[in-house]
């Protein structure tokens, strides 16, 4: 086991950055996820961390010793591929048991031993039916799994996981997700994780980091990066709806700060939510506008007044899910969603009250554009 | 069925059976005249051309009267040979080629440039350094020609197959412990292993049946067969019978390795080249 550090690490292709001055840590025995959209440089950091891919700058270091110019061979990870990279000449046993048999790790297991571990990590991921098959008579998801299996089948110092689950049903998705927590807990090994699916990253994660091209955006426990995200991309990423981002205008009035939205919406703010939203506010043309964020489950909506500083809005859609529903409100230049546990009671076009959690709303700079739909 | 679709038909067949006619055209006069006595190759008779008492006399004749015996065994020897060092130079090359684009493309074109011009024009300059370095009438003189020209061609054709196994394999392979060596053994040999079966019969072919600097660079001792057949064809009289069955002899292998390996060889040829 392992901890790794990443300096100030940068990596180019060509003249285009894929990492920029890139610095983070993580601890020995950590599940630390890396999340992010696609071409955000996911899989870049864990090719470089694996040794695949050349660093342009900076130092990468496995427990405070620098790893730069150490072979691939000699970092000592295993690492399951997006992509699988199955050995196609191989049965399942074969690609399972290659790592066991390479040379460099010296391990010499006899035929027993070696057949003991790949059933072993076969069976617990389910695929200990598959072993005589060749991988191109396997499922995308079966392939998936042996790739896992075959990174998962041998004691590291590092396990390096791209995407690992991303390519399996929804079903299997789950169960996979509980073995890998199971058995991040009964290896305690440290564990580094790609995903761009938001919730393996929280179920999954002691610590989790958002990357946007190459540079972090936070990162936090799944709690920190849920409850407070630090920008409007991180809010977006991570959610089902995405938070609601809505750009207005402050304006002050008597001792009051506005938060208002075109000439429908405006939102009384408190004098701590004013001072947060001057902070990061823009003045442009004589106008101050500041970027509002709020999750859907921190609005909250009834028929009747809810507080002094509740308001009315048209319903503009109600879609109703398995356990909840999503209340819809159009504005001037978006959407704003809430979700509350059962919307039976609410029409579409009816005139509702509408109430934001103070304590859950935030105040973005403007790092990116929000498009209506 | 419409007028268009029994046009098609035809038109497909006529050409088909023209394709097969002209293809097998001389195989078929080959084999029927290797097994022929003189009277019936000579014949005007059309009934005779092929309702005749087969015999085995030609190639009595070619083995007992000419050394055809050595010269098929100089060509066994020479094209094997050549074959087996041209696999040990290009695979390696071409890997390299493939995977650290070694000599920035420059190496790569330069030895594919030997292909570029007709054999014929190397062959004086070549032809004075093997007297020279006396190689003229060797086994080693024509294996290091064969080899010359085939290098480029192996290379060419393999680097095509190397570029088709993804590089990420051979990354799982570094980081699942495996040093390079090992992993062009356990990983890469295995799966570029057709490409390497399709060059290996493309140059055992080209070198058997090579004519032209077999010709020019052997006088007895390292005869080939091809110059031999072709000796049937004198100034005074041409020996249709011992050349035809020394023909019949001759193709046998090309034949034998296109019957059985034409799935391989398309499949691998479309492999290497045209997704490379």
């Amino acid at each position: 086991m392992a901890g790794i550090k990443l300096e100030n690490v940068s990596k180019y292709y060509g003249r285009k950055m894929a990492i920029d001055n890139l610095s983070f840590s993580c601890k020995e025995g950590e599940f630390f996820s890396i999340l992010g959209p696609t071409g955000a440089g996911k899989t870049t950091i864990l090719k470089m961390i694996a040794g695949i891919e050349s660093i342009t700058s900076g130092s990468i270091y496995f427990n405070d010793i620098k790893v730069n110019e150490l072979q691939p061979h000699a970092r000592n990870v295993s690492m399951a591929f997006e992509t699988y990279n199955l050995y196609s000449h191989f049965n399942v046993y074969d690609n399972i048991a290659f790592p066991l048999r390479a040379p460099k790790w010296k391990l010499k297991l006899t035929k027993a031993e070696e057949k003991e571990k790949v059933t072993e990590i076969a069976k617990f991921l389910g695929i200990d039916v598959l072993l005589d098959r060749k991988p191109q008579h396997l499922s995308g998801g079966q392939k998936q799994r042996v790739a896992l299996a075959r990174a998962l089948v041998r004691k590291p110092e590092i396990y390096l996981l791209d995407e690992p689950i991303a390519h399996l049903d929804a079903k299997l998705k789950f169960s996979t997700q509980t073995l890998l927590r199971e058995f991040a807990i009964e290896y305690g090994s440290t564990i580094l994780y790609v995903t761009h699916d938001y919730k393996e990253a929280l179920a999954l994660s002691d610590r989790m980091m958002i990357l946007r091209h190459g540079k972090i955006e936070q990162i936090g426990t799944p709690e920190e990066i849920y409850y407070s995200p630090e920008t409007d991309f991180a809010g977006r990423l991570v959610g089902e709806p995405p938070m609601n981002i809505i750009d207005g205008e402050l304006i002050k009035d008597n001792k009051n700060t506005i938060f208002k939205v075109g000439d429908s919406f405006s939102y009384r703010l408190n004098k701590e939510l004013a001072s947060k939203a001057e902070k990061v506010s823009e003045k442009k043309g004589g106008k101050n506008s500041a970027r509002m964020g709020i999750r859907c489950e921190d609005i909250k909506i009834s028929k009747e007044k809810i507080s002094e500083n509740s308001f009315k809005l048209p319903i503009y859609a109600v879609v109703h899910e398995a356990e909840s529903s999503i209340i819809s409100f159009e504005l001037k230049n978006t959407f704003m969603h809430s979700r509350i546990s059962s919307g039976n009671k609410f029409k579409i076009s009816e005139n509702i009250w509408v109430d934001f959690d103070p304590e859950r709303i935030f105040f973005y700079e403007k790092t990116m554009e929000i498009s209506k739909f | 069925m419409s007028k268009k679709f029994i046009l098609k038909r035809t038109i497909f067949w006529i050409l088909t059976i023209i394709i097969i006619l002209v293809v097998i055209g001389p195989l078929i006069w080959i084999y029927l005249t290797a097994f022929k006595s003189p009277n019936d190759i000579f014949t005007s008779e059309l009934s005779r051309q092929f309702i005749f008492t087969p015999t085995l006399d030609n190639f009595k004749r070619l083995f007992t009267q000419f050394a055809f015996f050595g010269s098929l065994l100089n060509t066994i020897i020479i094209s094997v040979a050549s074959t087996i060092i041209v696999m040990i130079i290009a695979v390696p090359a071409a890997y390299s080629f493939s995977r650290w684009n070694t000599g920035g493309g420059h190496i790569l074109f330069v030895t594919i440039s030997t292909r570029m011009f007709p054999a014929v024009v190397a062959a004086l300059p070549f032809f004075i350094l093997f007297r020279n370095l006396g190689l003229l009438d060797t086994h080693i003189g024509l294996i290091l020609l064969y080899m010359y020209f085939n290098v480029s061609f192996a290379t060419f054709l393999l680097y095509g197959f190397f570029r088709d196994v993804p590089i990420e394999l051979e990354q799982a392979a570094l980081i699942d412990g495996y040093g390079r060596f090992n992993i062009f053994r356990k990983v890469v040999l295995p799966l570029v292993l057709p490409g390497i079966v399709t060059t290996s019969v493309f140059c055992l072919i080209w070198s058997w049946n090579e004519f032209l600097y077999a010709f020019l660079f052997t006088r007895s001792s390292a005869k080939t067969m091809t110059v031999l057949i072709s000796s049937f064809w004198g100034s005074i009289e041409i020996q249709y019978g011992p050349m035809a069955a020394g023909a019949a002899i001759g193709v046998l292998p090309t034949l034998i390795a296109a019957w059985f390996m034409q799935r391989y060889i398309v499949r691998g040829l479309t492999f290497g080249a045209v997704k490379g």
